[in-house]
């Protein structure tokens, strides 16, 4: 690390950031303002240490100095020899920062006119920088800049800390730009992001396709679908360099595809994504396929999911796998990628813009083997409890929202109004359940309602529907076992359920079935309830946990 | 008007935290000669912790007219108004 301005608070910065990427580095720091002393004498420390990288760290302040002094014509000259010397010394890789704009306009706005000012001059330099780092292959640049235009001006500089210390930037900024650093020489070594992973509802359109239909879904150029159709042009320009697109969802194929088919407000068309895993399996098994099927390292994956449980999920089983937070609101999407810096790299070339293509015919070659998670022990891990109970007043507006809008977990999707709903729990012959869900991560409000009516010895069940964003936890084998047990309470020998069979609800087609029911006639299924083998689940009444210790 | 002992005890916890010794005691009379690792950039770390503690400002010449512990306590309530 070579620098005009002071690099101690860097070292402890950048190896704890190399240590949080498995990376042990070690660290020559050369004396303080003594670039070309370092890298014109072959005797000088850095060549006997013989650096991997070599990080040439210029400030703004040390660069004002000097411009105040002679002028700024001969910095970019003195910092291509600095850059020809290291690699006549056998230094094959050089990062080299360029400047944050200085704030000083003695032109005020017609500085921007003014060529030879200190403004116009670091403008001219940095973008010379650019320009030849992009003419030779060992030359990285470190975008100080933006990172301090995006922080601002006003809050990068220091100057007192500059007097004191010669510290270029104000000391909470020093980790961006140490993190900077470490993006660039961790991408030299090969580790970057070469595969996004997309979930689709609600994070790559808005909506849930299952309910809404592949027209309707948000997504265009206007209005709610804008936040994410910028995602999708970001992501295609990813795909334009070389990053893969994959797509992890908890859909039906069909419908997944005919949006992308169909969907005129698509950015993202069916032959820009790599992969496609559309099932109703869990997600890390999914992106464990996802991976064979491309052959690349977790560590090269990058998951992008609105749903916190499914992020925790990945999080839990794949922990190479880079999981960043998605803010609440799908507009900030892009900028909170934007901001982690995800998307390093240390070369462009025709290869790579053309690699997603290669990858995608290849995959589609290949039949993904399917591997098992074990999941209890996450299940187990999240502490889930739910409250159910009879339709309550308060419920009704949601309870018939459910009704209304859930098309895929929906065994007979019955649409009943809020009148109708009322009549239910008020009838006294009826068993109108409803059940809402929590876990550690945060609560799911109301998500699955079950419709039953004893009649003689037998338990009718007419409704059951859920939400699918607890597809997978146990919430129907929990509601099943208590309506097993409700049946055996009241000395009835049977339950039955029917199917109705609608164009959007083929994932619970063999509900019935895999709970033990028998096919009765036609769309009609019932057990006998001595016959019920109760499933296990990981799901607790609310106030109790797993070993049964009651909370408040 | 920030109580002198009050900002003692804060200005006490800086300390703590900034030369990682949860034993440090600070006196009037201390200066970065008596303290374990307090050189000049320890001294940077300082300064812009006390800053962000009492929520105030120090100059360039304000903080290098500190000749001791007491005097940076002073000049923090004073500041701190």
């Amino acid at each position: 690390m070579l620098s005009d301005a002071a690099t101690q608070q860097f070292l402890p910065l950048l190896k704890a950031l190399f240590s949080e990427n498995a990376v042990t580095a070690e660290i020559y720091e050369a004396p303080f303002d003594a670039m070309e002393l370092e890298v014109l004498n072959p005797a000088a420390g850095l060549y006997a240490f013989k650096p991997d990288v070599v990080v040439l760290i210029h400030s703004t302040q040390a660069l004002r100095a000097r411009y105040y002094e002679h002028g700024m014509s001969a910095e970019f000259d003195r910092m291509s020899r600095i850059w020809d010397a290291l690699a006549a010394g056998g230094v094959v890789r050089i990062v080299q920062c360029n400047f944050a704009l200085p704030y000083e306009r003695p032109f005020g706005q017609f500085d921007q006119k003014v060529h030879q000012s200190l403004y116009a001059e670091t403008r001219l330099l940095n973008s010379r920088i650019a320009q030849a780092a992009g003419e030779r292959a060992d030359v990285l640049v470190c975008d100080i800049e933006s990172i301090a235009s995006y922080v601002g001006r006003k809050h990068w500089f220091d100057e007192r800390l500059w007097d004191m210390s010669k510290t270029f930037c104000r000391l909470e900024f020093l980790p961006h730009a140490a993190q900077a650093m470490v993006d660039l020489v961790l991408a030299g070594q090969g580790r970057m992001v070469k595969c996004v992973i997309l979930d689709l509802d609600n994070t790559l359109w808005g909506g849930v396709v299952g309910d809404l239909g592949p027209m309707d879904v948000e997504i265009g150029p206007h209005g709610d679908g804008e936040a994410f159709y910028r995602l999708q042009k970001f992501l295609l320009s990813l795909k334009k360099r070389g990053i893969l697109l994959a797509v992890c969802s908890k859909n039906d194929l069909a419908n997944a595809l005919a949006v992308f088919d169909q969907n005129p407000g698509m950015v993202l068309k069916r032959d820009d994504i790599a992969v496609f895993a559309v099932n109703w399996d869990n997600k890390a098994d999914n992106i464990r396929s996802i991976r064979d099927t491309l052959e690349i390292g977790f560590d090269s994956l990058l998951f992008l999911d609105d749903n916190a449980f499914e992020r925790n999920l990945v999080r839990n089983f794949l922990p190479e796998v880079i999981v960043p937070e998605l803010p609440d609101d799908p507009a900030d999407y892009v900028r909170a990628v934007s901001e982690l810096n995800l998307f390093e790299t240390t070369a462009f070339s025709a290869e790579d813009a053309a690699r997603a293509e290669l990858y995608r015919q290849e995959a589609g070659r290949r039949q993904a083997q399917s591997s098992y998670t074990d999941v209890t022990e996450f299940l187990k891990s999240l502490n889930m409890q739910i409250t159910l109970g009879r339709f309550e007043r308060s419920q009704i507006g949601r309870i018939s929202q459910l009704f209304l809008r859930s098309n895929q977990f929906n065994l007979t999707t019955h649409r009943y109004t809020e009148a109708e709903c009322t009549a239910m729990m008020e009838d006294e012959s009826c068993i109108p359940l409803c059940a809402s869900l929590s876990d550690r991560f945060g609560d799911h409000g109301l998500i699955s309602i079950v419709v039953a009516w004893p009649q003689g010895d037998l338990m009718r069940i007419s409704d059951w529907l859920m939400s699918c964003r607890v597809l997978g936890r146990g919430v129907e084998q929990y509601l099943m076992n208590h309506l097993l047990s409700m049946a055996r309470a009241r000395s009835l020998s049977r339950v039955s359920g029917e199917y109705l069979p609608s164009a959007k609800n083929g994932m619970v087609k063999d509900f019935w079935r895999n709970f033990g029911f028998e096919n009765t006639a036609g769309n009609l299924w019932e057990i006998e309830v001595s016959a019920y083998v109760p499933t296990t689940t990981w799901i607790n009444p609310a106030g109790i946990d797993n070993e049964g210790e009651k909370h408040d | 008007m920030i109580d002198p002992e009050t900002a003692r005890l804060r200005l006490n916890r800086v300390f703590r935290d900034i030369f990682e010794d949860e034993s440090l005691e600070i006196a009037d009379s201390m200066t970065a000669a008596d303290v374990e690792g307090w050189d000049s950039l320890t001294h940077i770390d300082l300064i812009v912790e006390v800053e962000r503690e009492f929520g105030i400002k120090l100059s360039t010449a304000e903080v290098r007219g500190l000749k001791n512990v007491g005097g940076f306590l002073a000049l923090i309530v004073q500041k701190a108004r």
